[in-house]
Parts: C-alpha cells; sequence; structure tokens
C-alpha cells in the first residue's frame, strides 16, 4: 500500500485509530500524573520518512523522541518527537509547572518524557490492536535528545529502512495552562500497512 | 538548518555540497562538503593533498547482508567506500588519499540492540579502508551524540559540530 493510493475513508480510519488511542493516553497520563490531561488528534497524515527532518526544520533541529520497535503481527516502529522547547513544555505541563519553568531535562525529567511517549505509543498500538484485532507490541522504549535527522537515521536503520513512509499523527497535549504541539510517527514496512488496512475492512 | 549553522565557517550555498543520507558525493576545492546529522552512521571523508580534492560517504550500514537489496547500494560502507575511492583515484594506481572518520553513535539510550548498529558501522568502515590501504588519519567516533561534518577540501580538515561539543576540528 502506497500512500498515494490511499482513499480518503483509509485516511479517515487511520485518524480514527489516532483519536482512540489519543483518548486511552490521555486517561493513562491523567491517572499517571493525579491532574487532568487531555490529548487531541488535531491531524493525520502521510508523509515520506526522507521529508520528516523538514517538518520540524531540518536535520539539526534539537529534539526530543522516544522510539520503540513494533513486535507481534506487524513490522515498523513508532516514534515519539517534540522539538526541544516543545519538550521543555511538555514537562511543565506533565509536572504542573508554570509554563517556562523546566529549562533542560535532567535524568528524571528524560524518564518522564520516556513514559510518556510509550503512554500513548501503546495506547495507539493498542487501539489498532483491538481495531484489527492482531497481536501488536512495544518494544521498551529508547530515549534520545539530539539532531532529528540523526533520531530519525537510527530508527529507520532499527526498522531495516523497509518504511519510505511514516503516519504522522500530530498530538497536542492541553491542561488549563498550556497547550502543546508533539508528533508521534508510526512508520509501518508497506506490507504491514495492507495488513492492517485488510484486518480493518477497508482494502 | 538549526542554530549550529551559524556556527560554521561562513562557506557560501554555492560552494557547498550537501551529501544526503546513504550517498557519497566528490569534489574539488573551493567546494565543501558537508552531510547532517550522523547518529550511528559515518561520514568518511577522503582527501588527496595534492589536488585538494576529496570525498564525503554518508554510510548507514556495514554491509548489503544486513537488510533487503531495494534502494541505493551507496548506504553500505562496503560498497560506498570502494566506489568513491575508484571515482577519485580513476582507475589510476596512485596512493595519496588519507580517511578521516566522524560518526558511529549510539544515539538511543536504554536499548543494546540500537546502540551497535554504530559500532558494526565503525568496524566495517576501518576494514574497508584498510583493505584499501588508506590511513585515517583522525576520528571523531562513538558516544551518544549527533554529529554534522563539513570537509573543506583547501586543508583537508574535516569540521564536526555537535550539540554536545561544538565545534571540533579534524
Amino acid at each position: 500500500m502506497k500512500p498515494e493510493n490511499m482513499s480518503a475513508l483509509q485516511i479517515d480510519a487511520l485518524r480514527e485509530l489516532g483519536s482512540i488511542g489519543a483518548g486511552h493516553a490521555a486517561t493513562a497520563l491523567s491517572q499517571l500524573l493525579d491532574h487532568p490531561v487531555e490529548i487531541s488528534v488535531p491531524e493525520v497524515r502521510f508523509v515520506p520518512v526522507s521529508d520528516v527532518p523538514m517538518l520540524f526544520g531540518g536535520p539539526e533541529t534539537l529534539v526530543g523522541a522516544v522510539y520503540a520497535r513494533l513486535l507481534g503481527d506487524v513490522s515498523g516502529g513508532m516514534l515519539f518527537i517534540a522539538p526541544r522547547t516543545a519538550m521543555l513544555a511538555l514537562v511543565d505541563l506533565l509536572r504542573s509547572r508554570v509554563p517556562g519553568t523546566t529549562k533542560s531535562m535532567n535524568a528524571e525529567e528524560e524518564a518522564l518524557a520516556t513514559h510518556t511517549g510509550s503512554i500513548l505509543i501503546s495506547a495507539y498500538l493498542s487501539a489498532i490492536a483491538r481495531m484489527a484485532d492482531l497481536s501488536l507490541l512495544p518494544s521498551p522504549p529508547a530515549f534520545a535528545f539530539d539532531m532529528m535527522g540523526a533520531i530519525l537515521e537510527v530508527a529507520t536503520v532499527d526498522i531495516g529502512m523497509k518504511a519510505d513512509t511514516a503516519i504522522l499523527i500530530l498530538t497536542s497535549f492541553i491542561d488549563e495552562r498550556a497547550v502543546v504541539d508533539a508528533a508521534l510517527f508510526y512508520m509501518p514496512d508497506p506490507d504491514s500497512l495492507d495488513v492492517i488496512l485488510g484486518r480493518l475492512g477497508i482494502v | 538548518m538549526g542554530f549550529l549553522s551559524s556556527l560554521s565557517h561562513g562557506d557560501s550555498a554555492a560552494d557547498l555540497i550537501h551529501v544526503g543520507t546513504g550517498e557519497f558525493a566528490v569534489a574539488e576545492h573551493p567546494t565543501v562538503l558537508m552531510t547532517p546529522a550522523l547518529g550511528s552512521c559515518i561520514g568518511v571523508a577522503l582527501w588527496d593533498a595534492f589536488r585538494h580534492r576529496g570525498g564525503l560517504a554518508h554510510v548507514m550500514l556495514p554491509l548489503p547482508s544486513d537488510v533487503t537489496q531495494d534502494g541505493s547500494q551507496d548506504r553500505f560502507a562496503s560498497v560506498a567506500i570502494p566506489r568513491m575511492v575508484e571515482e577519485l583515484n580513476g582507475g589510476t594506481a596512485v596512493r595519496r588519499l588519507v580517511a578521516k572518520i566522524a560518526g558511529g553513535a549510539a544515539m538511543f539510550k536504554s536499548d543494546s540492540s540500537l546502540s551497535n548498529v554504530g559500532e558494526r558501522n565503525l568496524e566495517e568502515v576501518r576494514h574497508q579502508l584498510s583493505l584499501l590501504r588508506i590511513p585515517i588519519l583522525a576520528e571523531d567516533t562513538g558516544g551518544s551524540h549527533a554529529r554534522t561534518v563539513e570537509l573543506h577540501l583547501d586543508t583537508g580538515v574535516l569540521v564536526v559540530r555537535s550539540y554536545m561539543y561544538g565545534i571540533r576540528e579534524l
């Protein structure tokens, strides 16, 4: 399945999965943090993997990222990414701090970001798994804070460079004080996308 | 590009060749060869001091057997390095080339399978260069940080930029 061949119905289905995943992730995060956090998915679209760094201002842009490989019935990878300022703002939001408080990431904040990315990834995968009746598990999440291009490159190599297209799930974290925009990329290998859409009955 | 580009050596854009991931390029002074954001990948710079000529490769993986055969073979150290040497030497037997290498980092914390791609890349790059009897004059490799490199063909200096250490010259 190539993204340019995707029908509006198929893209709608993937958007719906994104929203369901976001809903579950918001519930999980709110429980974990003990204060309400909302997550919305304003946009889901396909992007060529090679264009991903440009979405963030180029390959040298400093970003925080959480990566997990997909295990189970389909293969691919999930990458949660936020540019530096958004990652720091996300830590403020998760910690209920005044926006602008967090200036750098220490080990504890990296762990918090990793957990958050991991929850988002797991929630999205479990939405797909349930709808498509597949077994889908993420590998333990790994965190990096560095150049966008280098992070994407490592993820691509890990997937085996079979994914040439990523599904971009724009993800906004919202509480009463702030809105933080981040991105979740689902990089399925092309066969896996066929399997998922086939199972959803929208080939 | 991010703020790191402002730390660059002020080369005009016209003289800069941007080497993409999994590609290589060969050029002469005053052109500068650059490749951004090396993670586990390796920037292999070759330089001919006599002709002020050189090449830069952005290799992603050690050997073609690692993944499917689709796509450019220049992603592989075992393919890109001999090809680049062939292009630089043009079939002659001259042995003037010297090498400088950078990259091969383990970008992600806490995942061992992700971590060793950089190491395997480094091993294969060193192996290929030794087969071609090209000495490695300097390297900035390993660690856990991303690097952008720029090869200056008049001096053979390889400029390595990173968020971790700023600018290093090899």
